[in-house]
């Protein structure tokens, strides 16, 4: 037992200095993702996403005259591990620039250590209001939160003619911050808020709750959730017969696994989504969509991930982008670079805005949303 | 009214497969005392078993059960006489400590395997249902629960009917004098965990179509697994029956009426109640199996 | 000779940050220490009084929000129309009021351990948490919920005549959670070695003769669940204020699980027991993230577990020590019948 336990720390130490002797040639961006766990799924899309992004500009001749080098961490689904990778890719792997983590609560479990040592990192999916309104200047967001989703949806929510609209949101930050910031949306629109019902994180029978929804006098419900759950919304409602309206919101659908296990159930189902892979000449980047998918195609993977995976491509690209205009590696100029970058990302010009308290803003980016229609078993976009 | 029919309609169904969960994890717990942790593995590997079976192999449907139940059986058994068979007579923390450790290891690996990715299990039944007056039911879910319900009846009358039942509860109430009567407790304790293990693939076979499948999906099964086997009594196959179908309607009285955040809940607040009023279950008379 | 080898053991922790400069190991000691004082605390349910207590994680993070809640202050509704409003008050305060909080939480379960025994108290355990967990999650007003509770602050101890010295580094905070772990190590020492803990060990070997003895049971198990949770508040309370960030996720099973392997592959009624299963358990994620892909990790992880336990199922400490010590050693008979075990006589007694 003792002999294991000093062989096992020698070659992790051995491989931690032959990795950075090896690597001075490179700029590394290190990257925070739950590849275990409750969220590996959607980690791993995002971190062959990031993938793509990094062959890509390495291909391109990499920046500054050095290749990329993603340093890709696991957190496990976990805050408190969050934080410590966090702490590894900072100290021991010395990254001038990170992107992550992900979930929620695992970017704010990160946020104390980037104020610790002042590295920024792109956050590409988070969704928590509180990652940039709670002071933290070394946080740069491309994803939306609720918030600007509610305000992106208060355009198109006249010409659906909403009455009466219940919520269904899973019990997370997430879900409870889209039920809260579309409540207020609505009710300035003058359209009533029924019920909020929520669903735990885990939970697989949603039969009471969509009973409770079906007995509602709401002709529209609004579902925030994940894809393994609305696929199972879906199938249940039908199984219910619940023939209202049901509008899904937050940009972690990905129509097309809900259409391939889902079938007939998702007919007539809508959806808000961040990204048109279905579609790239609608989105504002057609070049880059098609060259994104393309690759995501020919490396083999899942296309339904797409609808995750452009955050990892694009969350690269943020940072490149700013080492690039920074002209060194070093986290300082490179959050002095992000709030002067402005690309085109896959979903809409990434170009960050100050959020948050004075003095000490976080930096977002306003995305573009688009509402889309499973109809038939085929995704259209939703024609107004 | 209408909404609270449609509440008995889905207690009932989610019921009968809480029953097999329940029945499998008594079974082990009653006559092994064994905190078996790999239980919620067993249901999460049942219903990758009908994935790759239907969908990989081409297999029908109906053929893919019993392959799922007897794959679990299989697992079962592997499981038993490799990690508990050698620890026989460790305390009860060490074989738990165990199975925790095989439940990392093979929720790891089924994720290692199948990705995080969920999957779903094409069924031969119509998706609309069936649909009596203002309640729906799936013919999915009406075939799941027949089909649980046989597994019960298959069970019971195994336990209470058969040799191998008798030597199970023989030694489900004192290993020593089963011994001496001549019953080879290793291989009651190997067939227990079998057909308990079994019981958890078939649970998860039949609902892996209605849900998805995903690594983690046998977590929240085994929790409440462990409920019903309290509300039921340890070891009490009646009990765990009767126990699947409260923790459902709780369940489901409890998200429709009470709050649907504390759905989950229920189960353990019963438990605890359960606990404090009536340690033993609900329906334990004596300690007894069957 | 075992005070010796406490205070090498003390003064070789100690002395660590003056060796080990990466901050990435630092933060994995401090993390892991916090989890080891959680694992102490268990042992002690767990180890010297036969309690299996599976929801010890409920005690570390109510130990957690109360620190958290005290330091950021909070404005709640409760029923009736009245509301709790707080001002933030000092962290040292939050910690204090976690111990208190947590180990009446902890006489709650205790009382309750007089109904139930061994399978049962198990799951009793596992419900306890999860239905905290749950109210964590759903009280939003109180606890914030999913939305979490951030920026809580670090903890400060003023030094009469020096001021207030906030603990942020990392040099700080590892001898914080050193001071608190030896603090709770002396504590539970005394407490073994006490009457009480000698009831506590009569009362796992044999309840029938101990209470013919005149041991009260309840009292003897109520103080045993007090101190446990008490010391697994603090250790809640460090945490918080480390981290500086808890969510209702603290409450998961698998928290639960790491102190519990901690213990039991250390050996569960050892003092010395928990702290190198800790060492072991807690450090071992970090030396296999370098060298394994994530999936293979856990596979590894689990792999260690059931390869201790076959090899050395009374605990790594207890089976060193019976290798060091000249008496014969009093192995268990495994037969093939197997004896019914102390838990199962229990179940048939008591449950």
């Amino acid at each position: 037992m003792t002999r294991t336990f000093r062989i096992v720390p020698a070659i992790a130490l051995a491989a931690a200095f032959l990795g950075g002797a090896a690597n001075a040639q490179t700029i590394k961006i290190g990257v925070n993702e739950p590849l275990t766990g409750a969220f590996a799924a959607s980690g791993t899309y995002v971190v062959n996403g990031a993938k793509i992004a990094a062959d890509e500009i390495n291909a391109k001749g990499g920046i500054l005259g050095k290749k990329i080098e993603l340093v890709i961490e696991d957190n496990k689904s976990n805050p408190t591990e969050a934080a410590a990778v966090a702490e590894k890719l900072i100290t021991s792997d010395k990254v001038p620039v990170m992107m992550g983590a992900w979930g929620s609560s695992l970017t704010l479990a990160v946020m104390p250590k980037l104020m610790e040592y002042e590295v920024p990192m792109v956050v590409e999916t988070s969704s928590s209001g509180k990652i940039t309104t709670t002071g933290n200047p070394y946080i740069f967001r491309i994803s939306p939160p609720s918030a600007i989703e509610a305000a992106a949806f208060k355009g198109i929510v006249d010409k659906l003619e909403l009455k009466k609209v219940d919520f269904l949101v899973i019990n997370n930050d997430w879900g409870r911050g889209t039920a809260e910031d579309f409540s207020k949306m609505m009710k300035e629109k003058g359209i009533t808020v029924g019920a909020v019902e929520t669903m735990d994180q885990g939970a697989q029978d949603m039969s009471a709750q969509l009973s409770k929804l079906k007995g509602t006098d709401s002709e529209t419900i609004i579902v925030t959730t994940a894809v393994d759950q609305l696929t199972l919304i879906f199938k249940q409602a039908a199984a219910l017969g619940l023939k209202k309206r049901i509008i899904t919101t937050g940009g972690s659908q990905n129509p097309d696994q809900i259409i391939a296990q889902a079938g007939a159930a998702a007919n007539g189902t809508m959806h808000l989504t961040t990204f048109l892979p279905w579609f790239p000449d609608k989105t504002p980047n057609p070049e880059a969509t098609n060259y994104f998918i393309s690759e995501w195609k020919k490396r083999g993977f899942d296309f339904a991930g797409c609808t995750e995976s452009f955050r990892g491509y694009d969350g690269i690209r943020t940072a490149a982008a700013a080492i690039e205009k920074a002209g060194k590696a070093e986290p300082a100029a490179i959050k002095a670079a992000l709030w002067d970058i402005k690309i085109k990302g896959l979903n809409g010009d990434i170009v960050f805005k100050k959020s948050g308290p004075e003095g000490k803003e976080s930096g977002q980016s306003q995305p573009n949303v688009y509402l889309i229609e499973i109809t038939d078993g085929k995704i259209g976009m939703k024609t107004l | 009214m209408s909404e609270f029919l449609q509440h008995m309609i889905n207690m009932l169904v989610l019921g009968g497969t809480y029953a097999l969960l329940g029945i499998g994890l008594t079974l082990i717990f009653g006559i092994m005392n064994v905190v078996n942790f790999t239980h919620g593995v067993l249901y999460t590997f049942g219903a990758y078993i009908m994935f790759i079976v239907v969908h990989q192999l081409g297999v029908n449907f109906f053929l893919a059960l019993p392959l799922a139940v007897v794959a679990g059986w299989l697992l079962g058994a592997a499981i038993e006489l490799v990690l508990l068979r050698p620890l026989r007579g460790s305390d009860i923390d060490t074989t738990m400590l165990v199975m925790i450790g095989a439940w990392i290891a093979m929720q790891s690996g089924a994720l290692w395997i199948w990705g995080g990715v969920a999957k779903s299990v094409a069924t031969p039944f119509p998706d609309a249902p069936l649909v009596i007056g203002p309640v729906s039911v799936s013919w999915l879910r009406l075939f799941v629960l027949a089909a649980a319900a046989m597994l019960i009846v298959v069970t019971y009358l195994m336990i209470n009917r058969t040799k191998l039942g008798c030597a199970m509860r023989a030694t489900f109430q004192d290993h020593d004098t089963a011994s001496l009567m001549g019953v080879n407790v290793d291989m009651i304790y190997t067939s227990t965990f079998a057909i308990g293990s079994s019981l958890a693939a078939a649970a998860g076979a039949l609902l892996g179509p209605v849900y998805v499948i995903f690594p983690q999906m046998g977590d929240l099964a085994a929790v409440k697994a462990f409920a019903i086997v309290i509300l039921g009594g340890l070891g009490n196959i009646t009990g765990a029956v009767i126990g699947g179908f409260i923790l459902a309607l709780a369940e489901e009285l409890g998200a429709g009426y009470v709050s649907s955040g504390y759905r989950d809940a229920m189960g353990f607040l019963i438990i605890i109640a359960v606990l404090i009023f009536k340690p033993t279950g609900l329906f334990a008379r004596s300690e007894r199996v069957g | 000779m075992r005070a010796a080898v406490a205070i090498l053991t003390i003064v070789a922790f100690a002395s660590v940050p003056l060796w080990l400069r990466d901050p990435y190991l630092m933060n994995a000691l401090i993390t892991t220490g916090i989890f080891i004082i959680g694992a102490m605390s268990l042992n002690l349910l767990l180890g010297f009084t036969g309690q299996l207590s599976l929801g010890h994680i409920a005690f570390f993070g109510i130990g957690a929000y109360v620190s958290a809640l005290t330091s950021l202050g909070f404005d709640a509704g409760l029923p009736f129309g009245l509301r709790m409003v707080h001002e933030p008050w000092p962290p040292i305060v939050g910690f204090v009021l976690a111990i208190i909080i947590a180990g009446f939480c902890g006489y709650l379960v205790g009382l309750l351990s007089f109904r139930v025994r061994g399978a049962y108290f198990v799951i009793v355990t596992i419900s306890f948490a999860e239905v905290v967990r749950l109210v964590a999650l759903n009280w939003v007003e109180l606890t914030q919920g999913p939305l979490a509770l951030t920026n809580i602050p670090s903890i400060a101890i003023g030094l009469p005549g020096l001021g207030d010295l906030t603990l942020r580094t990392k040099l700080q905070n590892y001898y914080l959670v050193l001071s608190v772990a030896v603090i709770a190590y002396v504590l539970i020492w005394r407490l073994v070695h006490s009457h009480f803990g000698r009831a506590m060990r009569g009362l796992m070997e044999n309840e029938t003769l101990a209470v013919s003895v005149g041991i009260d049971v309840t009292k003897t198990l109520t103080l045993a669940a007090v101190i446990s949770a008490g010391i697994a508040g603090a250790a809640g309370s460090l945490y918080a204020h480390y981290i500086r960030i808890i969510d209702p996720e603290v409450f998961a099973f698998i928290n639960t699980v790491t102190m519990v392997i901690m213990v039991i592959t250390g050996g569960k009624g050892s003092l010395a027991g928990p702290i190198v299963g800790g060492m072991i358990f807690g450090l071992l994620p970090v030396f296999l993230r370098p060298i394994m892909a994530p999936e293979a990790q856990w596979i590894a992880y689990g792999g260690v577990l059931i390869v201790i336990l076959f090899v050395l199922p009374r605990g790594i400490v207890p089976s060193l020590a019976q290798r060091f010590t000249k008496r014969p050693s009093r192995t268990e008979a495994v037969t093939p019948v197997a004896p019914v075990t102390f838990s199962k006589r229990d179940v048939k007694e008591h449950a």
